[in-house]
């Protein structure tokens, strides 16, 4: 067992450490997509926003893996030749963008619009409302589903070793393949994930008390 | 140069794995409604233990990823001597972890329940079993419809991780076929498309329902 | 004293789909003049008020602000550019029932915002004039709560105080008391009173007919969309000829009496 260890313990921990940057670079790519996305979305002309909105139906309604045979097989075919790393994140950003999207477009329609014609009544510009009102009001409002979301985040990551990212579970299944510990290795992957949720559930929770605390009517 | 070709005739192998991709998720999602429901109920009951086990049933099933759930159930069946087809095990894996997204589901549209409900029930003397099933149990299974339509598609999507474990549903069916035409973009397209089509419906079906609710 | 604006309303019409919001109103309000809108609940008076500063926008007619049409480059025309909007907007206050203060900025934060974004003012300037204007509005021991630490008339006193920072010289209240307790009322009126004695030209939409009488140049009455009479307080309140504001007057009395 010591051996084991010993032998694979860099295997494992270069793993996680891949799956927690394939976790932070795709969750924030999907966030500054998703962003993207609910700000077109709200300022520009329908045609525009039909585009998008089929962009969104579309991604919903197809499995990850799905999309990431699709990019990762299918790219070459229109020269999107990508290694599977770049391919993963990619991958993840895309494939999470349209529920940020969402969770952007319902926090910004939360926005009291009278907050907004204040802004307005005294005369503050479109991109102003939006970088002073619009954002840190919709954003604070959609912590909570964005915490959640990128939860549900970690969980896919996993997803990325069936097009062989070296993340933690390629190199748990290589590990348990050469050592026939199938159930023990799969086992102890099932508890650290849980393990992993449930602490980042936590911390998120205590995150959205502390800065969501102003907003809370005094009653 | 696209192939629409292939890009058809992809569709017949695939809409003929498609079966198990409804199978799948048809059957996780009818299992994990009953299993779902004794959840709720150890969580709703006012026994301690039964409160716990089902918190940890629940968080531990929402906390692993599927992928590794089904491996796992895939490799220790045999270790413990439960000698079943690989398809049982992969349904039954998706109906359990279904069953905790299920089960919060129900308790979420029972405990939204305006307490004035029960309390009107009570006030003209019904029994409490009479408050579940003619007052609480009719609301709550209406109001959680479009949810439980929506973890369905999630089901659907969620189904194609089944092929991991070697159930040649759409995705395993578009694997086989993209490695004998060597045009993976046609056959991975049409598999999208066909999963888009079975979410378009579900959907359609869940903004049906909640829809008929609102009125 | 400060430098008051003259509104001048014209033949202004506004439509929702078939609904006929506003039909032809006609008024005009002159300098450091306080008028009060008056009328049951659909009859127009907040469209009309939120016309003033084209956050509504009107289909036909001319509301004209010293003499300068807001909202179109001319009457019946294209619409004027937002940059000029926002440019007329800067000379006009105005007050929600709502409140609508920003509840993720302190009070201070509230006031100082407009100063440092719309007239660019730099911060400590910005805080300093914030700063004075809720002291003016009898706030200066809580400049640095957040809203929900504040009651409803603070709140509302603040949200004055945002818009008089802005050096306005047009102030339109929506029924700046309607969302509050009674007993926080008076302290909103008592800062709206201060500011009408400064010269300030206002336009209120109230259901607060002490304050329509003791406080007001001009009460106008609308019902339906329409402008139905507009005269001294007096006139309106106290001896009115239209049947439709005596049955008004008497609803209001009979909910008020006990």
């Amino acid at each position: 067992m010591n051996d084991l260890l010993a032998h694979y313990g860099p295997f494992l921990l270069r793993g996680f450490g891949m799956t927690v940057l394939c976790w932070l670079l795709g969750t924030v790519g999907g966030m500054a997509l998703g962003l993207a996305i609910a700000l077109i979305q709200r300022y520009s002309i329908a045609p525009v926003r039909w585009v998008l909105r089929i962009y969104i139906e579309a991604i919903r309604g197809t499995p990850f893996l799905a999309q990431l045979f699709l990019l990762y097989y299918g790219g070459p075919m229109f020269g999107l030749r990508l290694d599977p790393i770049p391919a993963g994140l990619l991958g993840l950003s895309v494939y999470s963008s349209p529920y940020f999207a969402e969770i952007f477009r319902s926090a910004f329609g939360a926005v009291p619009i009278g907050q907004i014609e204040a802004a307005r009544a005294i005369g503050m510009s479109e991109p102003s409302i939006v970088r002073r009102i619009l954002l840190p009001l919709g954003l604070v409002s959609a912590l909570p589903a964005m915490v959640n979301f990128s939860i549900v985040l970690t969980k896919e990551t996993v997803i990325l070793s069936i097009i062989t990212v070296p993340e933690l579970m390629y190199q748990v299944q290589r590990m348990s393949a050469e050592t026939f510990r199938y159930v023990e290795a799969n086992l102890a992957l099932a508890l650290f994930f849980w393990g992993l949720v449930e602490l980042i559930s936590r911390l998120g929770r205590r995150f959205e008390t502390r800065i969501t605390k102003h907003l809370i009517e005094r009653t | 140069m696209f192939s629409w070709t292939t890009f058809w005739e992809s569709f017949i192998p695939l809409l003929w794995a498609a079966r198990f991709t409804v199978l799948v998720s048809g059957l996780g999602i009818v299992l994990g409604l009953g299993i779902g429901a004794l959840i709720c109920a150890g969580a709703l009951s006012p026994w301690k233990p039964m409160r716990i086990f089902a918190a940890l049933w629940v968080s531990f099933l929402r906390g692993v990823p599927l992928l590794v759930q089904l491996l796992l159930v895939y490799f220790l069946l045999p270790v413990i001597g439960i000698n079943v087809p690989a398809l049982v095990a992969a349904v039954g894996t998706v109906a359990i972890c279904a069953s905790a997204y299920i089960s919060e589901i129900w308790r979420g549209a029972i405990n939204a329940l305006p307490r004035g409900q029960t309390e009107a029930a009570k006030a003209i003397g019904m029994a409490p079993l009479s408050q579940w099933t003619r007052i609480i149990l009719p609301q709550a299974i209406t109001m959680s419809l479009p949810a439980l339509i929506n973890e369905l598609i999630l089901l659907v999507k969620a189904s194609s991780l089944v092929s991991v474990v070697g159930i040649l549903e759409i995705t395993r069916a578009s694997q086989a076929q993209a490695a004998t035409t060597f045009r993976p973009l046609e056959v991975y397209l049409a598999a999208a498309c066909i999963y888009l089509a079975i979410n378009l419906c579900l959907a359609g079906v869940g903004r049906w329902l909640e829809h008929r609710m609102a009125v | 004293m400060v430098r008051a604006s003259s509104v001048e309303i014209r033949k202004v019409n506004k439509f929702y789909g078939p609904f006929h919001a506003l039909k032809d109103i006609d008024m005009s309000i002159a300098p450091g003049k306080v008028t009060c809108l008056i009328g049951p609940s659909g009859s127009g008076k907040s469209t009309l008020l939120r016309c003033v500063n084209f956050l509504e926008e009107y289909n036909s007619g001319e509301v004209l602000i010293d003499g300068e049409l807001i909202g179109y480059e001319t009457a019946g025309g294209k619409k004027m550019s937002s940059r000029r909007l926002r440019e007329m907007r800067r000379t006009i206050g105005m007050v929600f029932q709502q409140f609508n203060l920003w509840p993720h900025m302190t009070a201070l934060q509230n006031v100082a915002e407009g100063l440092i974004r719309v007239r660019g003012m730099a911060k400590s300037e910005a805080e300093a004039r914030a700063a004075d204007a809720l002291e003016k509005v009898g706030l200066g021991d809580r400049m640095s709560n957040h809203p929900s630490r504040l009651s409803g008339g603070q709140q509302q006193r603040v949200a004055i105080a945002r818009a008089i920072a802005m050096e306005p010289r047009l102030m339109l209240f929506d029924e700046p008391t309607s969302a509050l307790d009674p007993e926080l009322v008076g302290e909103v009126l008592s800062v709206m009173k201060a500011l009408a004695a400064e010269g300030m030209t206002m336009v209120v939409v109230t259901h607060e007919m002490g304050f329509a009488a003791h406080v007001a140049d001009k009460v106008a009455f609308m019902e339906q969309g329409e402008l139905v009479a507009m005269d001294e307080p007096a006139n309106i309140l106290h001896h009115p000829e239209d049947p439709r504001i005596q049955s008004f007057l008497r609803t209001y009395h009979e909910r008020n009496s006990f």
